[in-house]
Order: C-alpha cells, then structure tokens, then sequence
C-alpha cells in the first residue's frame, strides 16, 4: 500500500484535469468529481498513514521512501518521488479530510455560482494537489514546485469573486497581495534550497536526513562535515519561506485580506492548506536548525516570530467587526503558536544535543511534537469555525457581525459546532486546542525558566494570546448568536441545507475528541522512546496547566459579560471606536500602509533604477549595435553607383587580381 | 605561318580596346559595340588555341566549334541589349549610361 503513496496528489490532480475540461457537462460543475477525487484521496491517505503506522518501518523508527531519478544536471542528481514519515502522515490524514469535507459543504455553498462552479472545483482540486503533493515529497525540489502550485491556486482562488462583483477591485487586489507577498517568501526559500544543494549536493530527505528519523537523524546529520556558515544563511532563507507561507509577522498582511475569496476557500486555505505549508517546511528542516552550529540563534528568532505574530494577530481581531476577519487573525495567531513550538521544541533539541543532555532532548522533542500536534488540531478546529462562518454568511448575507445576533435560535447546528470550535481554540479542557497550546506554552515557560530568558517573554506573550484568543472567540459567537437579532439576522434564510451541516457535524466531533485519541495514542509510544515522559503526566499534572485553563476561562467570562450580559459596555474602553488604541488596531498597526509606503519608495525605486538600466544599458547595447551597422551600411551603399562603368571596371579589377592570383599561386610564389 | 603570341597580343589588344570603351563611353549603344569586341577577342582566343594547341594532328575542331556557337550567342546577346537600350531610351529619353543610373543606392 505505501508504494501507491503517489495517488494520493496523482488523484485529486487527474480531477482537476477532468474537472477543468468536462466540468460543464457534468452535474454541479464537476463537483461530484472533485469530491470523488477528494474521498479517493482520503481514504488512500489513511491507508497509507495506517499502513505506515502499524508497519514495521515505523516502529523502528524508520522512514518509506521510494523515487525514481528525474534528471542530472551538472553532477547533482534530482529525483521524484514519495517520502511518508508520521509527519506526513499527519499532513495528509488531515489535509485529504478535510479538504474532503470542504469539498462536500461548497455543494451546498456554491449553489448559485452557476457557470463558475467548474473553476471553482477544478482550482479547489489543483490546490489539494499541491498540498498531498508537497507532504508526500521525497525532496525539497520536488515540495518545491507543490508549493508554488498551491501559490498560483490561492492566488486564483482569492481572487474568486474579481469579476462581476462590486468589490471586484478590492478582491483581484488581494489576491495579487497574497500572491505578491508569499512571493517574497518563495524567493527566499528557492535561495535557500539553492544553498542546501550546494552544501549536501543533494536535495533528497534521505540523503540529508539519513533514512531514520527525527532523533536518529540529528545524529546522522551531526556527524556529517558540512559548511556550518552556508547552512546558517539557508536556514534563514527558508525560515523566510516559511514566514511568506504562513504569514507570520512582517509578512502576515495578506492573510487577513484573503478573506475576500469565497468562505470554503478561506477554510481550504486556513485549515487543510497553505498556510500549513510553512509549518510543514519547518518541522521537516528543523534537524538541520538543530545542527546547524549557531542554530539556536535561528531558532530563537522562529519562536520570537511566532509569539510576536500570536499576539499582535490576537489584538487585531479583539476589536474587529467580520466574522472572517477574526477567523482569520486568530489563524495567524494559532499559526504564531505552532512556530512558538517548533522554534522552543528544536531550541530544546539543540541544547540538549550540544549539551549531550537526553532529557532536555526528549523534552524538545515532546514540545516539537505539540507544535505538529497543534497545526493537526487547528486544522479541524479552524476548519469547523470557517466553515461555521461561512453557514452564517450564507444565510444571513453579510459578513458583518453588527448585522448578526439571535442566530442560535435559527441556526441551531451552526451555533453549537461553532461554540465547540470556539471552546476548542480557546483551550477549554480536554477539547484539542487545550492539549496542544498547553504544552507550547509550559514549554516555553520552561525553556525561558532554565535555558534562555526570552524565552519567558514569549510565555507571556503566548499567554496574552491566549487570553485574547478567548476573548476574541466569544466575542465572535456571542455577537453572531446571541442576543437580540439585528437587521440581517431578521430575514436570515434559517438554518443551512444538510449538506453543508454534516461536514460540520464530523469537524466538531474532531474539534472535541482529536486531542484526547492522539494523546492516548502516542501516549504508549512515546513511553517506549523516552522511558519516564509521560505526556499525559506533563500536560495534565503541571503546576503551570490550571493558569491557562483558567485564563481561558476569563476571556470567555469577559465576553460573556460585554457581549452577552452587556453588564459592561465595550463602548467604555474604546471611547465608542475614537480610542488610540481602537483605532491602530482597526488600521492594523498601519502595517499595510507600511507595506505599500515600502513597495512604493523600494519597489518603485528599484524599478525606475531598472527600468533606467534598461533603456540606457541593455536598449543602449542594442542599439548602439544597430546604429553601427546602419552607419556602416550608409557608408558601403556608396558602392553602388548605379554607373555601368564603375561596375565594369570593378569586375575588371576583380578579374585582373584573381587571375594575378592564380598566377602567382601556380607559380608558387605564395 | 603567324606566330601564335602575335594572335594572342591582338586579341588581348581587343579586349582592352573593349573595356577601355566600356568604362570611358557614355553612349549605352556604343557600350554594346564595346562588349561586342571584348566577346570577339575571346573568340579569337578560342580560335587561335585551337589552330595552335598542342594536338598530335596540328588542329582540333573543337575550339572553332564553340566559336560559331558563341557568335550565335553573341547575336541574340546583341538583340537583347539593343531592346534594353531602346526600351530605355522609351522611358527615359536617353541612352547616355551617366544617366541611366535609377538603380544606385
């Protein structure tokens, strides 16, 4: 089963053809299609992960790999193939899922787009694609050109609604934001794979991580005498990659600005893909942060990035009035939390890999784990809440939260897997959220407590997050639900048709359960690997456990008394939206006037230096060329005459010397 | 008997009367008459090689067979240039070859 490992993209990429050409001749655009591709995928995805889980590569701790070579440029050999570890068992479980679910509710939710449903369904089926493609990658080129098919489909996919529309500007604009800024990213990290190829002579998994994994690995690549200062730069320019990919901060200004795509798609592109991608890029190369000589430095920065965008994105949706745009905050936010894992988890490995010391070493690899564990569970959580919007928005026709309220009697199925959703980002006990962004926080906490004291401001930021995380989410539901309905709520068209509440029904069960079964799961295995680390002991018997509980449970207590009770008037903080504060958060830190300020004095600077380069240099050669030639002509056209003498006497002449020529060659004189 | 480099003196005499009349003459019908010469000193050239070629029967009839060829060619050649002159002299009122120069640059 693991060697048909290939269908997994190959599946939903053959839907996409299919759907692209036949798409008007089937029933709902092709929809029936992709879904069918999307299911195929799925169940081969589980499969495969249940194959490779229960196999015995897994359990010692090895790796499947199979290729075939693609081409030899220049000595370095390039292959294609597939490459399954739990990680990207992990990937494709929940990116295949979901995505097949996203698939089935956008019957229901792209009802009324008529024609336009077969490039809907043929984009959404090319993204899924590049998503499996790029988790089942047997190297980085090879993820690489995934990636960026998942860049072209976000871009075409964002920019859904830009035509016939009357916010078509505004949509086509985001859509050229997201793909313009994760462009940057995508530079960045094509430079450094450029710079892994020239420092391992190769791109494949196995050959630079070695065929076992992650711990084993490290050793492998430790070993290895590799140029520490290269390396250090490449990491950089991934991480940068990564950044553009996830949005994280400087480049998380697309992300919100993406909601301008239709609500599956803004699901699709916050919970299965996309923004997973950046994730992903991290967990796979963080052996090669660990290594690396002065890797702490670079991981410092990851968690650093990662709590910064976790709190500022938390801020930026507290006061915000679409029910996307905090959806899609709190993404940033959530995503901020998994590179705060990643970054203290490999910050743990690589201390205790240059320290020798295995406790550190099985800690890091704990908290590396909560950080994968985390993007699992925000996958079905952030899935849940989008697709729970999109219900809403659908029914109520607007996206404004002012014009919502008094939904939960409507709307009954959206309103409670929504409040899952939200209990479960916010970290209430024992739904997923609470498992994964504990143990990213305690971790910090620890890291920061023993190690390295920034990491303690990460914790608090984190923490401050979390907070607002909760606040924010409440917010969100008590003001769409609850309370008196307001203008659209009024004439809402009632609850959605089942085909757009069962994806919800399945989301919610995993929003609830998908923590505790993982838990229990790797529970016993982690046992074998690292004796005494218990992960279940670590979460559940902290001291530091009942603090986030408990600040959890306050932002929701806060919002149920501003939004709910309305026993305090949220008007008194922000003097009724003319507040300071208020007002940079609603700009958003002025971080897109700071992005336009800087495409337009950098951007445009360096264009009019090109475009000068141009016209003066490159235009100025070739002309220059022409001119020549041309002056030349003008000179030699003189020859002709147009005198029958002159032509004579040239012939003549010719003759005369060719003949003193051969003459003088017979003769041998030359 | 004549001496074959006396023949061959002639003919290049010829030959350069012609070119030397070519390249001075502005008159286009006596540019013609000046070819004509240039083409009958290459017969006789052919003539004379093959009075005095080195044949083991003093002669070869070859070389005076191209001649008459040559002379039927330089006819129709003649009747060619003298259309073109006139054709010329139609369109453009002279035959002076300074004149007749539309084609230059």
């Amino acid at each position: 089963m693991l060697e048909y490992a290939y269908l997994i993209p190959l599946v939903p990429a053959i839907c996409f053809v299919i759907v692209g050409l036949f798409g008007k001749k089937t029933p709902e655009g092709g929809g029936y299609i992709a879904i069918l591709g999307s299911i195929i995928s799925c169940i081969l995805s589980i499969a495969v992960s249940y194959e490779y889980l229960t196999g015995k590569l897994y359990s010692t701790g090895r790796s499947f790999e199979m290729s075939v070579e693609w081409l030899t440029v220049a000595g370095f050999k390039i292959n294609f193939g597939i490459y399954v570890d739990i990680l990207s068992c992990a990937m494709m479980f929940f990116a295949s899922l979901i995505s097949m679910l996203i698939f089935i509710y956008s019957l229901g939710y792209m009802k009324g787009e008529g024609e336009r449903k077969r490039r809907y369904y043929a984009e959404v089926s090319l993204f899924l694609t590049g998503m499996l493609g790029l988790v089942v990658s047997s190297n980085f080129l090879e993820m690489f050109i995934f990636w960026e098919i998942m860049g072209l489909c976000s871009y075409l996919l964002i920019g859904f609604w830009s035509f016939d529309n009357p916010d078509a500007q505004q949509k086509s604009s985001a859509a050229k934001k997201a793909f313009l800024v994760t462009r940057l990213g995508d530079v960045c990290l094509m430079g450094g794979l450029f710079i892994l190829l020239y420092v391992f002579h190769t791109l494949d998994y196995t050959a630079i991580f070695g065929r076992r994994f992650f711990s084993d690995s490290i050793f492998y690549l430790g070993k290895m005498s590799i140029n520490h200062y290269l390396l250090f730069i490449a990491l950089f320019l991934i991480l940068g990659g990564a950044v553009g990919k996830s949005a994280q901060f400087p480049l998380h200004d697309w992300l919100p600005d993406a909601m301008a795509g239709p609500t599956t798609v803004s699901a699709l592109i916050h919970a299965a893909t996309m923004v997973k991608a950046g994730v992903y890029l991290l967990a796979r190369t963080s052996p090669l942060f660990i290594i690396c000589h002065r890797g702490n430095m670079a991981l410092i920065i990851v968690a650093g990035i990662g709590a910064i965008t976790a709190f500022f994105a938390a801020t930026m949706a507290l006061n915000n009035m679409n029910i996307k745009k905090v959806l899609a905050y709190s993404t940033l936010s959530q995503l901020g939390y998994m590179f705060l894992g990643l970054g203290t988890g490999s910050f743990l490995i690589w201390y205790g890999f240059y320290t020798i010391s295995f406790g550190v070493l099985g800690l890091g690899a704990i908290v590396y784990f909560a950080a994968v564990f985390h993007m699992f569970n925000h996958a079905f959580f952030k899935a849940l809440l989008f697709l729970g919007s999109g219900s809403v928005i659908h029914s109520c026709g607007t996206e404004d939260m002012r014009l919502m309220g008094g939904l939960v009697k409507k709307m009954r199925t959206t309103a409670v897997t929504m409040l899952v959703g939200a209990l479960s980002i916010s970290g209430f006990p024992l739904l997923s959220g609470f498992w994964s962004k504990d143990m990213i926080l305690e971790a910090a906490l620890v890291t920061g407590e023993y190690l390295y004291y920034v990491f303690t401001i990460f914790y608090i930021l984190g923490m401050a997050a979390a907070f607002m995380t909760a606040f924010y989410m409440f917010r969100m539901w008590f003001m769409t639900f609850s309370g008196e309905p307001r203008e659209n709520a009024q004439h809402c068209h009632g609850e959605s048709p089942s085909v757009m509440t069962f994806p919800l029904y399945i989301l919610a069960a995993f929003a609830m359960f998908s923590g505790v079964v993982v838990i229990y799961a790797l529970d016993s295995v982690w046992q074998t690997w690292f004796g005494t680390n218990d992960i279940l002991e670590i979460v559940l018997t902290s001291k530091w456990t009942p603090i986030s509980v408990m600040v959890a449970l306050v932002g929701i207590f806060v919002a149920d008394l501003m939004y709910r009770m309305r026993v305090v008037n949220p008007g008194w903080f922000n003097r009724n939206g003319k507040g300071i504060i208020y007002r940079i958060l609603a700009d958003r830190y002025h971080i897109p006037q700071l992005y336009d300020y800087i495409s337009w004095k950098i951007g445009y600077g360096v264009a009019c230096i090109v475009d000068y380069f141009d016209r003066n240099v490159v235009d100025g050669v070739v002309n220059g060329l022409s001119n020549v030639v041309i002056g030349n002509a003008d000179v030699a056209k003189k020859m002709e005459t147009g005198y029958v003498r002159d032509y004579t006497l040239l012939v003549a002449v010719g003759v005369f010397v060719l003949v003193l020529t051969l003459f003088a060659v017979v003769k041998g004189v030359i | 008997m004549i001496p074959m480099s006396l023949l061959l003196t002639f003919s290049a005499l010829l030959f350069c009367i012609g070119l030397y009349g070519i390249i001075t003459t502005e008159k286009g019908l006596v540019a013609l008459m000046c070819i004509e010469l240039m083409l009958n000193s290459a017969n006789i050239n052919f003539v004379t090689f093959s009075a005095y070629g080195p044949w083991s029967n003093g002669s070869d009839m070859v070389g005076q067979a191209f001649v008459i060829f040559s002379i039927a060619i330089a006819a129709a050649e003649v009747a060619v240039g003298i259309a073109i002159m006139l054709s010329a002299y139609k369109i453009s009122g002279t035959n002076n070859t300074l004149e007749l120069s539309t084609m230059r640059w």
